[in-house]
């Protein structure tokens, strides 16, 4: 049997926002759905416990022709290899005694103002968490969208006050051979290590996630810091980071070094560029049943945004 | 052992093993409604009939070294009278493993087969699979009676060996099924490796 002592921000299932009240967008259309004031503020004393909960959407990245995946989709089909290669293993093993509170994170390397700092700190330090609702779209050729919760990247940069010299920016994630499996399999090299050049970290959609749907970020899906890069495939958007660094060479990312032929540095979502194995062109939709599948976009659809990053560059040798 | 090569004789039992695992994926996708299945059920049912194609191939393979190594015993005896029913089960699983992909990758429209087949042909991985596959029909279109008497016993018995070079595909196109390579490889078809090694072996020290 397992025995696990709530985290302070643990909630009760009733006090969780059901996905339906999510899609209101007014507070008295939500108070009304729930029908009963009082709980609706109890549930809120509740949330600020943690760092940055209750979130306010962000409407700039909130596309209204989006559809958010199911929370349960969300999570419970994930690639986080430390615990496991099957889409379901996570939800299990990195729910089994796995310490993530509190969490330390360092901002260092080629920086004026390196710093240590708990990852609730960090958040309210970084003025709160804001939702936006993001593509999310895996090497794999399946795709969700995603509610994050967090803040924007470039805010802890401008922090950290960048050198000069200071080109990419590489994301360490824990270690923890003891209550991760597959770190103990070594399944792959670990740390689990992504990389992203200094002005793609710098861009208005890299951000930290902190959260899903409103609520902390469970295990499974990288809690408590979770890059995502919408515009880049999956595996870039590093999860439970303890360490970001300025550095002037480019970083040696996980999946590139153990497969350069089929994963790269860039790994922008690109219809044009085939996987060795599978077609890009299209992807599954998660939560779409039997059916289900749509053309990829270009950038994920976020070429507006990052087109401008990759001026003159060969997609098709720097995949 | 008696009782289990008694059961293993019935065609009713060995009918019940074969279709049973095909109707697996029902019991997580609507009975227990897992998540991780329910985010892309029509994955999980492509991954797990070729996973059952792969168990089936690795079985049937095995029933004629099991014979030449226990030649009296039971149980190998009652397996060795449904090699050809086993061997059309693979054929079929691998024919509604095709099918899903076709369905995975183009949707139902029909129209959209010869671009889904035509991007299989050019990626190794998903070649290999369409090549193994193409080899279980040539096997399954002559299992009858007529092909071989048709044929002639040599000539079939000749053209069926092929079965092996579509195991041979078969473990490259499940080995480059994920990223990381998966160990179901190995526990399936080492056994049958072991067996057919042991299978030589013995031949050759009967001759010697």
């Amino acid at each position: 049997m397992l025995i696990r002592s709530p985290k302070a921000w643990e909630l009760p299932e009733s006090a969780i926002t059901p996905e339906n009240l999510y899609h209101l967008t007014k507070r008295r259309d939500f108070l009304r759905a729930l029908g009963v004031t009082g709980f609706a503020l109890a549930a809120r004393d509740v949330l600020a416990a943690t760092a940055g909960f209750p979130t306010k959407v962000n409407p700039a990245y909130r596309d209204p022709a989006l559809k958010p995946t199911a929370y349960e989709h969300i999570t419970s089909y994930n690639n986080f290899y430390e615990f496991g290669t099957d889409k379901a293993e996570p939800k299990v093993n990195a729910n089994k005694g796995w310490q993530t509170d509190p969490w330390t994170v360092e901002i260092a390397g080629l920086v004026r103002n390196p710093f240590k700092i708990e990852a609730n700190d960090l958040v309210m330090k970084m003025g709160g968490a804001e939702q936006r609702v993001y593509r999310l779209r895996c090497v794999e050729a399946w795709s969700m969208v995603v509610p994050w919760d967090g803040f924007e990247l470039s805010k802890l940069i401008a922090l950290a006050d960048p050198k000069a010299e200071a080109k990419y920016v590489k994301f360490t994630t824990f270690v923890d051979r003891k209550n991760a499996p597959g770190q103990r399999a070594g399944n792959l090299d670990y740390p689990y290590v992504e990389g992203l050049r200094l002005d793609e970290a710098m861009n208005e959609l890299s951000f930290i996630a902190t959260g899903i749907y409103g609520k902390p970020i469970p295990n499974q899906n990288g809690v408590p810091l979770r890059l995502v890069v919408p515009w880049k495939y999956g595996f870039k958007s590093i999860k439970s980071i303890v360490k970001i660094e300025l550095t002037d060479k480019q970083p040696k990312n996980t999946w590139q070094v153990l497969q350069s032929a089929e994963y790269g540095f860039f790994a922008n979502v690109n219809p044009a560029v085939d996987h060795p194995r599978w077609t890009q062109a299209s992807e599954r939709v998660i939560g779409g049943g039997l059916g289900g599948r749509q053309k990829t976009l270009m950038f994920n659809g976020y070429e507006k945004q990052v087109a401008a990053l990759y001026a003159g560059m060969d997609l098709r040798k720097n995949y | 052992m008696l009782i289990l090569e008694k059961l293993l004789r019935s065609k009713v039992v060995v009918w019940t093993l074969l279709v049973v695992p095909g109707l697996w994926p029902l019991w997580p996708i609507f009975i227990r409604e897992d998540a991780s299945v329910t985010a892309d059920p029509l994955k999980y049912v492509l991954h797990h009939l070729g996973f059952v194609a792969c168990i089936l191939l690795a079985t049937v393979l095995s029933f004629s070294p099991l014979r030449v190594l226990w030649p009296k015993w039971g149980v190998v005896q009652a397996l060795n009278r449904h090699r050809r029913l086993v061997g059309v089960a693979v054929f079929v699983y691998a024919a509604l493993h095709l099918a899903t992909h076709l369905v995975f990758e183009g949707g139902l429209e029909l129209a959209a087969v010869p671009t889904t087949l035509k991007t299989a042909v050019g990626k190794p991985f998903q070649l290999t699979g369409l090549f193994a596959f193409t080899i279980l029909l040539v096997l399954a279109a002559t299992s009858s009676n007529a092909a071989i008497k048709l044929l002639g016993g040599k000539v079939w018995k000749n053209i069926h060996r092929i079965v092996y070079l579509a195991a041979g595909l078969a473990v490259y196109h499940q080995a480059a099924a994920r990223k990381l390579f998966p160990m179901q490889v190995v526990w399936i078809f080492a056994p049958l490796v072991i067996l057919e090694i042991a299978r030589v072996w013995k031949q050759r020290r009967a001759k010697a």
